[in-house]
C-alpha cells in the first residue's frame, strides 16, 4: 500500500514537473504576449518604402509593444506601400498627428512600427489614417544614396515582361523578386549574358496590376539586409507613359558590393569583410576610391 | 452427437467434451475425443508429451477453440460463449500454471489479492482476511510480504494455487502440479490438491505425468494418445487394464505403440546401403 | 524468381504487420475506457515510463542546449549575429531537437522496457494467467502502458526543451559572453506559443509518444513466448520507433507548420 502511495506522490512530482515546464517554456521563452489577440482597432499608413517589414511585425510606442502589423499592400497605380497597423484596443490614446516610423531592431533584426506620438488633441480611431511616416532606409541607400527597398514576393494572375540590361547583376538569380517602393511587383524570369554587348541581360516578369510604371523608371540591384538574397528595384520615373511588354528598362544600376561602398565611405583598402555571403563575380567595381 | 451414451450420469458430469477435433500447424492433436469431468473427483489427465493435454485444458477455459466438436462447461457450451460470458465463466475456474505465472510486479499477499481487487469492491480489511486465509491454508501466511523473485518453485506454485481459489471456484485446472517438485514439496502440493478438493467440495483437473503422485490423489484417470481418450477409470485399475497403450505408458517401456524412434525414412538407406533398402 | 518472391514476402509481411499493428491499436483504444478502472495501474506506468526516464532526458537536453550554445555561437560570431543565440537555440529544441530527440530516447529506455515486460509477461504465461482470472490484458497491461507513453511524452519533451535552454544559456551567456538580456529577448521576440510550442513541441511530441507506445505495446504483446522472441522484439521496438519517428517528423513538420 505504502509502495502504491509513493508511485503516486513521485508520478504527481512528475506530471507537475513536465507542467512547470510546459507553462514556463510557453510564457517565459516565447513571444506570449505577440499572440495576443484582444479586442484592436485598425489604422493605416503609407511608406515609401516598408524595407523588410512583414505581416505581424510588432507595432511600439517607446519601444513597448502595442500591436502588429496587419497587412501590407501595394497601392495599385502608386509607388507607395499601404500598411495597416492593428492597435490594441487599450492604447486608444494615440494622437492622430503621430508619426509611424519603420525602425530596424539592430542590424540583423527584424522591423518594426514606431509610432512616436504627436500633440494633437484629437486621437486615432478605427479606421483612421496616419499621414506622418518615415520609410525604411535601405543599407545600400544609407550608405551610397542608391534608392530601393525590399519586402516579401507575391505574383498571380498574369505578368508582363520587360528587360534590362545590368553590367554586373551579382549573384541575381531567376526568380528573385521585383520590386518597388519595397513591396514585390514580379519576379526575374530569366538571366543571361549577352554575347555582343558583354553585359548581363535580365528579363523581369511584372504583375499586370502593375502597369502603370513610367516607361523612364530606372532599375537596381540590391540585396535585402546584409547577407539577404538580391532583388531588382523599380525606381519610377516622370514619363506619361506606361512600361509595355517587351520594353527595355534604359536606365539601371548594377549590383554594388557592400564591401566596396564601405570602403569607399570609410578607410581606404579595408576590405577585410569576407562576410556577405560572396556575392562577388567578375567584373565588379573593384575598391577605388 | 452431443447426449449419447456417457460414462457418468449426465448431472454428474461438469465438463463434457463431445467430437473435439483440434489441429495445430497441420498436426491433429484431438481426433473426435469424448471425455468427462465428474464433479467433486480428481480426474487426472495423462499421456505421452506432445499428446495435447494443456491444449486440452485451454480448450475447457476457452483459450483456445476447436476445428469441430464441443466443450460443455457447467452446461455452458465454451465455444459458443461471448467475451463476457467466457470472463464470467472463468472467475468461477481456478487454473494453476506450471510456472504458476505470478504477477512479478506485486508481492506475494498483492498477487493473491489480485483477482479480488480487480472483480469485487470488497473492503480493505475483507480483502486481507480473505488472502490471509487462503494463505494460510497453503502454508505461506508468513510469506505473504515477500517478491515472487524470492519465492522457490515449490512455494511459487502453492501461492499460485491460493491465487487460483481466492474466488472458491468450481473447478479448478492443475497443469503439470509436480514437475520440478523435490519430494517434499510434491507431497506439500499432493496433500493440498486432495484437502482442497475435500473441504471446498471442487472439482480437480489435473495434468501430469507422475504416476505414482497421481495414484495417490486421483479418483479418475483418463489416458490420451494419438487424439483419443485410450484408456480410463480409477487409478489401481488402469495399469492392469492390459491394452498395449497402458502397459507402455505404466510400465515406462520405451518402444511400443508410442514408438522411439520419430517417422523417419529408411535408416538403411539414409546411411547409403542400398541393398538393404528397398 | 525466389528473390523477386521474397521481395514481396517482404512488403507483404510488412504491410500485414502494420495492419496488425492497427488492429491492435483499435483494441487498445477500445479497451481504453475499461482500463479507466485500472486508473492506478496507469499511474505506476506513468512512474516506470516517465518519472524514470527524467535522468536521461534531463541530462541529454542539459548538453544538447550546451553544443548548440557552443556551435551557434561560433556559426552566429561569423556573421555578428551572437545575439541570436537565444531565439535559435530555442526553435530549434522547440520545433526538431526537443521532441525528435525525446521520442529516440523515450524509445530507447521506455520503449524497449514495455516490450522487454510485457514479452516476459507473456513468456512467464503472466497474460495467459490474466486471461484466466477473467482480466483482460488488453485493458489491464497493455492500456495502461499506452496511456503512460502517451502523457509522459509530452511531458517529458518539456522538461528536455527546458534543460535545452538552460545549457545554450549556460554556454552562451555564462561561458562566451553573450549578453544575458539580449539572449532573453531575442529568443521571447521569435519563438511563437503556437507555431513553436503547442504545433512543435506538444503535438509532435504526442504523436511520438503514442506512436512508440503502441510499438512497444504491440511487439512484446505479439513477441513468441520466447527468450529470443523477447530479444528480437526489443530490438525492432528500437529500430521501428526510431524509423517512425524520424519518418513521422518530416510528415508532422511539413502539416504542422
Amino acid at each position: 500500500m505504502s509502495q502504491r502511495k509513493s508511485y503516486a506522490a513521485g508520478t504527481g512530482l512528475f506530471i507537475v514537473l513536465g507542467f512547470a515546464a510546459l507553462v514556463y517554456l510557453a510564457t517565459q521563452t516565447t513571444s506570449v504576449v505577440n499572440s495576443h489577440q484582444g479586442a484592436s482597432y485598425t489604422v493605416d499608413a503609407q511608406f515609401a518604402n516598408v524595407g523588410q517589414l512583414k505581416e505581424r511585425a510588432p507595432v511600439k510606442v517607446a519601444g513597448v509593444r502595442v500591436g502588429q502589423v496587419q497587412s501590407i499592400t501595394l497601392l495599385p497605380g502608386k509607388d507607395v506601400a499601404d500598411v495597416k497597423l492593428s492597435i490594441d484596443r487599450k492604447f486608444n490614446q494615440v494622437p492622430a498627428d503621430s508619426t509611424a516610423v519603420i525602425y530596424t531592431s539592430g542590424l540583423l533584426g527584424d522591423q518594426y512600427v514606431g509610432l512616436q506620438f504627436g500633440s494633437a488633441k484629437n486621437y486615432l480611431a478605427d479606421g483612421g489614417h496616419m499621414t506622418l511616416t518615415k520609410s525604411t532606409q535601405p543599407l545600400e541607400e544609407m550608405l551610397g544614396k542608391f534608392f530601393g527597398a525590399g519586402g516579401t514576393a507575391d505574383a498571380f494572375g498574369g505578368s508582363f515582361k520587360v528587360t534590362a540590361h545590368f553590367t554586373n547583376i551579382g549573384t541575381l538569380s531567376v526568380g528573385a523578386p521585383v520590386k518597388m517602393a519595397g513591396a514585390a511587383i514580379g519576379s526575374v524570369s530569366e538571366v543571361k549574358a549577352d554575347p555582343v554587348k558583354l553585359d548581363a541581360t535580365v528579363t523581369m516578369a511584372i504583375n499586370n496590376r502593375y502597369n502603370q510604371i513610367p516607361d523612364d523608371s530606372a532599375a537596381a540591384i540590391f540585396t535585402s539586409g546584409l547577407i539577404g538574397g538580391q532583388y531588382v528595384a523599380i525606381q519610377p520615373g516622370g514619363s506619361p507613359n506606361s512600361l509595355k511588354d517587351g520594353d527595355q528598362l534604359v536606365l539601371t544600376q548594377s549590383a554594388v558590393q557592400l564591401e566596396d561602398l564601405i570602403g569607399k565611405f570609410l578607410v581606404n583598402g579595408s576590405s577585410s569583410g569576407n562576410n556577405a555571403g560572396g556575392n562577388g563575380s567578375s567584373n565588379q567595381p573593384a575598391g577605388k576610391h | 452427437m452431443i447426449d449419447t451414451v456417457q460414462a457418468q450420469p449426465e448431472d454428474r458430469a461438469l465438463v463434457r467434451v463431445r467430437g473435439l477435433t483440434t489441429r495445430l500447424n497441420g498436426k491433429t492433436v484431438f481426433d473426435q475425443l469424448d471425455l468427462d469431468i465428474p464433479r467433486g473427483k480428481v480426474t487426472a489427465i495423462m499421456g505421452p508429451s506432445g499428446t495435447g493435454k494443456t491444449t486440452l485444458l485451454k480448450h475447457i477455459t476457452g483459450q483456445m477453440r476447436g476445428d469441430a466438436g464441443e466443450v460443455w462447461v457447467d452446461g455452458k457450451n465454451v465455444g459458443e460463449l461471448s467475451r463476457d460470458a467466457l470472463f464470467e465463466l472463468r472467475e468461477r475456474i481456478g487454473y494453476l500454471f506450471q510456472n504458476s505465472a505470478l504477477l512479478t510486479d506485486f508481492d506475494v499477499f498483492e498477487n493473491v489479492a489480485f483477482p479480488l481487487r480487480q472483480h469485487t469492491r470488497l473492503p480493505e480489511v475483507l480483502i486481507r482476511n480473505i488472502v490471509l486465509t487462503k494463505l494460510q491454508a497453503v502454508g505461506l501466511r508468513g510469506a505473504a510480504s515477500l517478491m515472487p523473485s524470492e519465492l522457490s518453485g515449490g512455494m511459487a506454485r502453492r501461492v499460485a494455487l491460493a491465487r487460483a481459489i481466492v474466488f472458491d471456484p468450481m473447478l479448478i485446472l492443475y497443469d503439470e502440479p509436480f514437475v520440478g517438485l523435490d519430494p517434499i514439496a510434491l507431497n506439500q502440493v499432493l496433500k493440498l490438491i486432495r484437502t482442497l478438493n475435500e473441504t471446498l467440495g471442487l472439482t480437480s483437473v489435473l495434468v501430469a505425468h507422475e504416476l505414482e503422485a497421481i495414484k495417490q490423489v486421483a479418483d479418475v484417470v483418463y489416458l490420451i494418445a494419438n487424439g483419443k481418450v485410450v484408456a480410463q477409470g480409477d487409478p489401481k485399475t488402469i495399469a492392469g487394464n492390459g491394452s498395449s497403450w497402458t502397459r507402455q505408458f505404466f510400465g515406462g517401456e520405451a518402444d511400443g505403440p508410442v514408438p522411439f524412434q520419430y517417422p523417419a525414412d529408411d535408416y538403411g538407406q539414409a546411411l547409403g546401403f542400398k541393398q538393404g533398402a528397398v | 524468381m525466389s528473390a523477386r518472391l521474397g521481395h514481396e514476402n517482404v512488403v507483404v509481411g510488412s504491410l500485414a504487420q502494420i495492419g496488425r499493428c492497427g488492429l491492435f491499436l483499435l483494441r487498445i483504444l477500445t479497451a481504453i475506457p475499461r482500463s479507466f478502472r485500472h486508473v492506478r495501474e496507469t499511474v505506476r506506468q506513468l512512474w516506470f515510463v516517465g518519472a524514470m526516464s527524467l535522468t536521461i532526458i534531463m541530462t541529454c537536453g542539459l548538453f544538447i542546449g550546451m553544443v548548440l550554445g557552443l556551435q551557434l555561437y561560433h556559426v552566429l560570431s561569423i556573421f555578428g549575429g551572437t545575439s541570436a543565440t537565444g531565439s535559435v537555440v530555442a526553435l530549434a529544441v522547440y520545433r526538431e531537437l526537443g521532441p525528435v530527440v525525446t521520442a529516440l530516447l523515450f524509445a530507447g529506455r521506455a520503449g524497449t522496457s514495455v516490450t522487454a515486460e510485457i514479452g516476459l509477461m507473456r513468456a512467464t504465461d503472466q497474460i495467459a494467467a490474466m486471461e484466466m482470472m477473467a482480466v483482460d490484458p488488453i485493458a489491464y497491461v497493455v492500456a495502461p502502458r499506452f496511456l503512460a507513453g502517451l502523457i509522459a511524452m509530452p511531458l517529458l519533451c518539456c522538461v528536455f526543451c527546458g534543460l535545452s535552454i538552460f545549457g545554450g544559456h549556460l554556454v552562451a551567456v555564462d561561458w562566451l559572453g553573450v549578453d544575458n538580456g539580449t539572449f532573453w529577448s531575442n529568443m521571447t521576440a521569435n519563438v511563437k506559443v503556437w507555431d513553436d510550442v503547442i504545433n512543435g513541441l506538444i503535438w509532435k511530441s504526442l504523436v511520438f509518444g503514442g506512436v512508440i507506445s503502441l510499438i512497444a505495446v504491440f511487439q512484446g504483446y505479439t513477441t513468441p513466448p520466447t527468450s529470443e522472441g523477447v530479444a528480437y522484439a526489443t530490438t525492432r521496438t528500437v529500430v521501428a520507433s526510431s524509423i517512425a519517428v524520424l519518418a513521422l517528423d518530416f510528415v508532422l513538420t511539413a502539416f504542422l507548420m
